[in-house]
């Protein structure tokens, strides 16, 4: 399968890969391109140029500073699974990280890449052949989305299992472009809309996650439920912090909703099964994969029953 | 529009005019000729086309040639040393670890990967490591029965 014709640029610097993002309106950036060059060989995605902005220096690096764990956006799945920082102040995004497709995804892929992959469906990540059976649909370029069958909506789910990890631990992204830099959290850029997953302004790059410092010293759990053990996108994949000494609990879900979901008002006093059932509740999935809603809303209950289990 | 650019295969260096659009899996086996790199899915989900880049495992059909540029590959054919096998192929060989074969580039090369990070590792990791890897002729007893037993070798001499 060819890829699509584009053209290629290799900036080395985040204003110059910033101002060819804003003149180029069909340019798109490639990190570990494990999601994006799938994407273009099914002709779901055409960029018109493509900015690799793996020659730019310093955005690949895990430090400890001023109390906050400072993550490069790419840095390699691979390295966040292992570093020692990540293991004792945040496990679950390591096992976030080590549970992303297979090994060579989490060798090839980077943690800023993962955060900013395309939403899923089953009737988007096909094949151009597969997809030929029928009028494109909403998320493609045309008028239908059949997982509804509502015309200018797209019900596609967003997949990413970093995510839920970062969301727990309130993270925040470090957003630069040709006029600054500016630090927003996390759940802020996750705009819900199935065919624009991400609020970023033209011409802005993410370039690093910030842990604040409250968040190291809870427990953190990611869990996930995918066909197989290996290479598979979540079924359902979620995350839970806990800080046993202030009771405070925090869960979010991914695959479930047109963006991660973060569950509001859940506390480690309450019983198992209230929180199981204000997890389930929190999202609305829908029959956009193989798998039913309510065999989501079902996972979700369990994945958080086996999290809160670990927890004593 | 194409580019000249050069591309270090084991250990030789290539000098390409390719269009920015090439796959590295497509360069290796178009343009250079090495026919040891599969292409399976083509989509980065059996692990066929697994190259070493800088010894690591990278999927050759989701990266582009020209971000390769560079870094050191490594393919099947770059794996013997002045005609003698590597120890993985030799292992594969005793141990029956293919059938039809169109796997093992992959397979060798991902497990030399594992490897060269820790030389011994559990059965458990790497089957953890090696599930990007699929096979379609049988099981994966006798491929990690082959990977083990070069592990436990190194364990022993080193």
């Amino acid at each position: 399968m060819r890829l699509p014709k584009f053209e290629y640029i290799e900036p080395t610097g985040l204003k110059e890969a910033s101002s060819i993002l804003i003149k180029e309106g069909g340019a798109r950036i490639l990190a570990g391109g494990t999601d994006m060059l799938v994407n273009m060989k099914h002709r779901v995605d055409l960029p018109s140029l493509i900015v690799n902005i793996k020659k730019i220096p310093g955005l690949d690096s895990i430090r400890k500073e001023n109390g906050t764990l400072k993550i490069g956006a790419l840095t390699p799945l691979k390295q966040v699974s292992v570093n020692p920082d990540v293991l004792k102040f945040a496990p679950g995004l390591a096992q976030a990280a080590s549970s992303v497709g297979s090994y060579h995804h989490q060798t090839m892929g980077t943690i800023g890449g993962n955060i900013c992959q395309q939403n899923r469906c089953k009737y988007f990540n096909q094949s151009k052949w597969w997809r030929s059976s029928r009028e494109l649909c909403f998320k493609a370029g045309g008028e239908t989305c059949y997982v509804v069958n509502k015309k200018d909506i797209c019900y596609s789910s967003y997949c990413g299992d970093m995510a839920p990890a970062l969301l727990t631990m309130n993270a925040k992204v470090k957003l630069v472009d040709a006029q600054g830099a500016r630090e927003v959290l996390l759940e802020s850029i996750f705009s819900g809309d199935g065919k624009n997953p991400l609020n970023l302004k033209k011409g802005e790059i993410l370039t690093e996650f910030v842990l604040p410092e409250d968040s190291m010293k809870g427990i953190s759990i990611y869990r996930k439920t995918a066909n197989r053990e290996s290479i598979d996108f979540p079924i359902v994949g979620a995350a839970l912090w806990a800080s046993k000494e202030s009771g405070s609990l925090r869960i979010a879900f991914t695959a479930v909703d047109r963006k991660p979901v973060v569950v509001q008002g859940a506390l480690l006093t309450n019983k198992v099964e209230d929180i199981m059932e204000l997890a389930s509740k929190s999202a609305r999935p829908v029959n956009n994969s193989v798998y039913s809603a309510s065999y989501k809303k079902k996972m979700m209950g369990m994945l958080v029953k086996s999290m809160l289990g670990e927890l004593n | 529009m194409k580019q000249a650019i050069n591309l270090n295969v084991n250990g030789d260096t290539y000098e390409l005019l390719v269009a920015p659009n090439l796959t590295l899996l497509e360069v290796l086996r178009e343009k250079i000729g090495l026919m040891g790199t599969k292409r399976g899915c083509d989509l980065g989900a059996c692990g066929a086309c697994t190259v070493l880049v800088d010894g690591e495992a990278y999927l050759s059909c989701i990266m582009l040639a020209v971000d390769a540029v560079g870094k050191n590959i490594t393919t099947i054919e770059g794996l013997s040393h002045e005609g003698e096998l590597h120890p993985l192929q030799r292992s594969f060989i005793d141990n029956g670890g293919l059938q039809c074969g169109f796997c093992t580039p992959g397979m060798i090369l991902t497990a030399k990967a594992v490897l060269d990070e820790d030389p011994s590792p559990t059965e458990e990791s790497l089957k953890k490591k090696l599930a990007g890897n699929l096979c379609r002729c049988t099981g994966y007893k006798k491929v990690l029965d082959s990977v083990m037993d070069v592990a436990g070798q190194s364990s022993k001499e080193g």
